[in-house]
């Protein structure tokens, strides 16, 4: 694997977990305000 | 789907395209080898798609957090002084991802992550000016006074930005890399292919922003519910 795949990987990996959280984060927030699926 | 369902969709597809693309579409930037005389590869340049939009960014949630401000005086209504704690906070982030990948630049091309650079200087008294906006928050417990000062701090804080982001690296010499998005003299042309990566990351950036700010706004007034109980 050559240097710019494993940068790509790395930012792609730090990119989805940054995604994650912020889905997570907008679902709670939205049931906090009363709004969004009550789970 | 809603228009903020919309905005998170794009932003998520615009990002990850943007980033693959940066590695993949965009080509290699070259430069003068002035011992050999051929081109070098340039790989290092790839930083420029992510550091750009983040300065872009920062700039952009002073300025938001500045017009918040301002509003929140005219009007007092405390819905503004949670977009203007929110954008701040995006602000500074965001100034310290362009200032952290413009340091590892400088590691690779000056030689070390601190130069006493004249751009480098002035981004960290801009973290700094806004960091003051938080200390300023924390340190007053009435809400309705530290709203009001906060507001006031952000609006003299702003009037900082022009004259650290684009007149002090200016005026000084500095290290840091001209324009280069413009085609002329002073700063060469970018690759079309390049320029469209760039853009794509700038608008991926600043929905990023937007859709962040909308969660920070809305945890503000939640928070704020919950302690008006």
């Amino acid at each position: 694997m050559s240097g710019t795949a494993v940068i790509l990987t790395a930012i792609l990996v730090i990119w989805f977990g940054v995604l994650g959280y912020l889905v997570t984060l907008d679902r709670k927030v939205s049931r906090m305000n009363g709004k969004g699926d009550p789970r | 789907m809603s228009r903020s369902g919309m905005l998170k969709g794009l932003t998520a597809v615009l990002m990850t395209a943007g980033i693959v693309l940066a590695f993949t579409y965009a080509p290699t930037a070259t430069r003068p080898n002035f011992s050999t005389g051929a081109m070098d590869p340039w790989p290092e340049f790839r930083i420029f798609f992510f550091h750009v939009p983040s300065a872009w960014v920062a700039t952009l949630a002073f300025l938001v957090a500045m017009v918040a401000s301002i509003r929140f005086l005219m009007a007092r209504d405390r819905r503004h002084d949670d977009v203007a704690l929110a954008s701040s906070e995006l602000g500074f982030l965001f100034c310290a991802l362009a200032l952290v990948s413009g340091m590892i630049w400088a590691r690779h091309e000056w030689g070390a992550f601190w130069n006493w650079d004249p751009r480098q200087n002035s981004v960290l008294i801009l973290l700094l000016i806004y960091a003051g906006y938080f200390a300023l928050r924390s340190a007053v417990p009435e809400p309705g006074r530290r709203a009001r000062l906060a507001a006031v701090y952000s609006i003299v804080a702003f009037l900082t930005v022009p004259f650290l982001v684009f007149i002090v690296p200016r005026i000084m010499e500095s290290l840091h890399p001209s324009p280069i998005i413009k085609s002329g003299r002073e700063g060469g042309v970018m690759d079309p292919k390049m320029r469209q990566v760039f853009f794509l990351l700038m608008a991926a950036f600043t929905g990023l922003y937007i859709w962040m700010l909308s969660i920070r706004t809305r945890m503000e007034r939640a928070i704020r519910g919950v302690g008006s109980i």
